[in-house]
């Protein structure tokens, strides 16, 4: 998938709101392949809404959301598999982690799908990012910082096109946001993908090539 | 697999499940035995080896006036009886055209009385017995007696007269004294009452019999028939009735038993299937919820995975193997208890028939499986659309 377009795209909820005053609504936007993306909002802009949207969770908007010419309110749950599985990769904003599987099967649930990624590939991440030692720790016994940094490795046992950071580093101090963000940079320069960061506060210290304000 | 399976058994009622199992499987040994049972019993009643062998029709001319010209059916209206689709067989009723005196000895004193004998082709007499022939020259004459004449005897005359009751063996071993008289000639005979008819009203002797006594004795041979045996598939059919008012004819006996026997049987099995698909619809709805509460129990885990990448069809994977397994478990159970609940009846069926029944669950098996293919693809149905309602929604 080389891009991703947004044709008009208002939440339906702000359809008739007249003041809106934001570089992603009711605009025309192209995200490419390659390419970094910050998107800051602040609260009750519809972060959280254009993040559903993107991942086909929800359709309550208006204008037009395509990728590669595709519209995706058309795409059927097998495609949006195929997607989901091949081209993109999400890093939930409220993790998604499975509470009851230690860190390292929430791990394997993905890669199993995928084979990505080898364990030991996967386990030098657990080591970079310093939770080596809770590799078959439970995610519900772990601080939402180490479970942060379980569900990037998670998002990176894939192969894809665009990689969606939905708030990445809100619970990591600046060290481990380096450290995260050099992984996310690395992962992504390889296999040529974009990178799209929402933020509302902190966010990794990228280089980005486009800057919106919701 | 494994880890989905982890995830996903969570909030599993065994509970649940087990009521289901039990009550669909109840539900099932109750269809499926009232199917078996239909199966098994309808060729008792219609086919060849029938329980019931009523389907016999004796028909007459009504009796319009008091007189002695009794319509007789002609060649033309036999023939046509006969080429009517409904009528397996057809035979006439040969009486006797001579005079016949019965006699016998009751203790130490002679009774006589006049009487009459009728023959009709042997197809038509339900008494088996190897004395039933007669050849010329025969000093024996082989009689059979309506069943009922004893009956009348044994519970209606004997009683209100303090005399002995009287079993069929004594009877078949009474000599009777046979006087027949006509044209010019009068001979004695024996008669040996061979056996009891149920389904014939009359005294009869072997056709064989019949034709050479009516040719020895008679004046005028006078062969018109006054009545006719008609075999029918179905004497309750409606095509047989409405062809015998169009013609006018009296049909002497009441609807076959064997009709009204099928259709009380028809109806008790409706009635015991009906009870076992409540059983299972009730059941099957007690199965959807403990599924639906399950997925609704589980939907984040669902959503979360389907956001990872996985299928529609691996989510609900553990769902489709635990329907499958407890239905395939239903309908093996239910088939074996089937064939049990089968080998009884068919034994007490057996003793009623007088043969052996050959029991083989093949029915049942058969009807079972698509009733059980048709619940578990329904149930696949349900799940698949469940989860992929509850996966739009979030």
């Amino acid at each position: 998938m080389n891009e991703i377009r947004l044709n008009n795209v208002v939440p339906e909820i702000f359809a008739e709101r007249e003041n809106l005053r934001s570089d992603i609504w009711h605009h025309d936007i192209v995200f490419e392949r390659g390419k970094r993306y910050l998107i800051e909002a602040e609260s009750g802009t519809g972060k959280s809404s254009l993040c559903s949207y993107l991942y086909g969770k929800r359709g309550d908007y208006r204008g037009q959301i395509l990728f590669d010419n595709n519209d995706i309110k058309r795409l059927s749950m097998a495609e949006w598999t195929t997607l989901r599985q091949n081209s993109i990769s999400i890093l939930f904003q409220e993790l998604r982690l499975f509470g009851e599987l230690t860190s390292w099967e929430n791990i394997e649930i993905k890669n199993r799908l995928t084979n990505a990624r080898t364990r030991a590939q996967i386990e030098s991440w657990f080591e970079e990012l310093g939770i080596a030692d809770k590799i078959d720790s439970r995610i519900d016994k772990m601080s939402y910082g180490q479970q942060q940094r379980v569900a990037l490795i998670r998002a990176l046992c894939q192969p894809f096109d665009f990689l969606f950071l939905d708030e990445p580093i809100s619970h990591l101090d600046d060290r481990n946001g380096d450290i995260m963000r050099d992984i996310i940079l690395r992962e992504a320069a390889q296999s040529g993908a974009a990178i799209i960061v929402t933020s509302i506060g902190k966010h990794p210290h990228i280089d980005y090539d486009k800057h919106f304000k919701l | 697999m494994r880890l989905i399976w982890k995830l996903l058994r969570k909030h599993i009622s065994i509970t649940e499940l087990a009521i289901f199992f039990v009550a669909n499987l109840i539900g099932m040994v109750v269809i499926l035995s009232g199917i078996q049972l239909y199966s098994d019993v309808k060729p008792m009643l219609t086919g060849e080896k029938r329980l019931i062998g009523n389907d016999y029709m004796i028909l007459t001319h009504p009796v319009e006036r008091f007189g002695t010209n009794v319509k007789h059916f002609s060649d033309t209206e036999i023939e046509e009886l006969g080429n009517q689709p409904f009528v397996k067989n057809i035979g006439t009723f040969q009486s006797s055209q001579y005079e016949v005196m019965g006699s016998i000895v009751f203790n130490g004193s002679r009774l006589s009385t006049m009487m009459f004998f009728e023959a009709v082709p042997d197809i038509f007499i339900d008494v088996e017995s190897d004395a039933w022939h007669f050849e010329n020259g025969d000093k024996n004459i082989p009689i059979i007696i309506p069943r009922n004449y004893l009956n009348l005897y044994n519970f209606g005359f004997s009683q209100t007269q303090s005399l002995p009751q009287i079993t069929e063996d004594m009877i078949k071993r009474v000599e009777l004294g046979i006087e027949l008289r006509g044209n010019g000639k009068r001979d004695m005979y024996k008669g040996y009452i061979v056996g009891f008819s149920d389904r014939l009203n009359t005294i009869l002797v072997p056709m064989t019999f019949m034709e050479w006594a009516n040719n020895h004795y008679a004046a005028e041979n006078n062969t018109d028939a006054t009545r006719l045996i008609i075999e029918v598939a179905n004497p309750a059919d409606p095509e047989v009735q409405e062809y015998l008012s169009k013609q006018g004819y009296v049909a002497e006996d009441k609807p076959s038993e064997s009709g009204k026997a099928l259709f009380l049987l028809k109806v008790c099995v409706v009635v015991i299937v009906f009870i076992g698909l409540i059983f299972s619809i009730l059941s099957i709805i007690i199965f959807m919820l403990s599924i639906y509460l399950l997925l609704q129990k589980n939907i984040d885990k669902l959503n979360n995975l389907m956001l990872i990448g996985y299928s529609l069809g691996s989510v609900t994977a553990p769902y489709n193997i635990i329907t499958i397994a407890l239905n395939v478990a239903i309908y093996v159970v239910s088939i074996v208890a089937v064939v049990i609940i089968q080998s009884i009846y068919t034994r007490y069926l057996s003793d009623i028939a007088g043969y052996e029944l050959s029991a083989s669950p093949l029915t049942s098996a058969l009807s079972g499986l698509c009733i059980i293919l048709a619940i578990i693809l329904f149930n696949l149905f349900i799940i698949r659309r469940k989860v992929k309602h509850i996966s739009r929604k979030q």
